[in-house]
């Protein structure tokens, strides 16, 4: 990161291609389009080149990097009002999401299986929840570094989680479909 | 919560180990990050070994986000289109601002 502060080209490849794919994910869970995650991945790392002696080391580059995107696309969505759903009482969001009601059959599947119902599931959520999911679940990312990056509270993050991942349930059972 | 869980069609909510079946779920994601209170952990740990309900649902939340956790950490390669429009791009930002 420092080589490419100094406008190290090669150096800020290498940072390009080990991050891009992550950049990109997120970008697609905050964007309602393949063409506008595109955009926004591109002018992030744009944005990460120009800016790049501004990376004090305070987070992880990776962190960096998700926080230039987050703000792009920011930039290029629609805004919206807040998380639509988050008024739904907890018990509603846990019964879609299977507690306290009737067992299904457990279905055994193969992980590349699983694994495509889960992605089909995320399709189907909010923009919110899937960042919220992205960044925690899949990223890693702390509850605090999670929270600066989406611009929450660290409360309101831990709701958002929480709550997502109980809407990610309630789509697995329905296979994948949304409900809205 | 104001709502009737048997409105949100839900078959329970009782009083088990000195704790709702709706405060448990509420707990849950706190629960799995190891971010409760030993008591609140403890009430909630005697809960799930009497309620089977609460039990299973626990074991399918946990699940689900090992699953995400170990199957979606690694984020799929680009596209080889998106990658190849991506290089270009940086190509004339590279020219331009250094």
């Amino acid at each position: 990161m420092r080589r490419a502060a100094r406008g190290d080209r090669d150096a800020f490849g290498a940072l390009v291609a080990s991050h891009q794919s992550a950049v990109f994910r997120l970008a697609r869970a905050l964007t309602s389009s393949e063409a506008m995650a595109e955009d926004v991945l591109q002018e992030a790392f744009v944005a990460a080149w120009r800016h790049a002696d501004g990376f004090k080391g305070d987070s992880s580059v990776r962190t960096w990097l998700l926080a230039i995107a987050r703000n792009k696309a920011a930039r290029v969505q629609r805004p919206r009002a807040g998380e639509p759903t988050s008024t739904v009482p907890l018990e509603h969001l846990g019964a879609d999401a299977g507690w306290g009601t009737d067992p299904s059959p457990e279905q055994a599947a193969a992980l590349g299986e699983r694994r495509d119902a889960l992605l089909e599931a995320m399709e189907s959520l909010s923009e919110a929840d899937r960042a919220v999911l992205v960044l925690r679940d899949m990223e890693g990312l702390s509850g605090p570094e999670a929270a600066a990056l989406l611009d929450v509270g660290l409360s309101a993050l831990k709701t958002r989680l929480h709550r997502a991942r109980l809407r990610l349930m309630a789509a697995l059972r329905r296979g994948g479909r949304s409900d809205q | 919560m104001t709502s009737d869980p048997k409105e949100a069609g839900v078959a329970h909510d009782r009083e088990v180990g000195g704790i709702r079946c709706l405060e448990v779920l509420d707990h849950l994601a706190d629960l799995l990050d190891g971010r409760l209170d030993a008591a609140t952990r403890e009430q909630i740990e005697a809960h799930l070994r009497d309620c089977n309900w609460c039990e299973r649902f626990g074991g399918a939340y946990a699940s689900t986000v090992a699953d995400i956790r170990k199957l979606l950490a690694d984020p799929e390669p680009l596209d080889e289109a998106v990658q190849e429009r991506l290089s270009r791009r940086l190509r004339e930002a590279l020219e331009v601002h250094r």
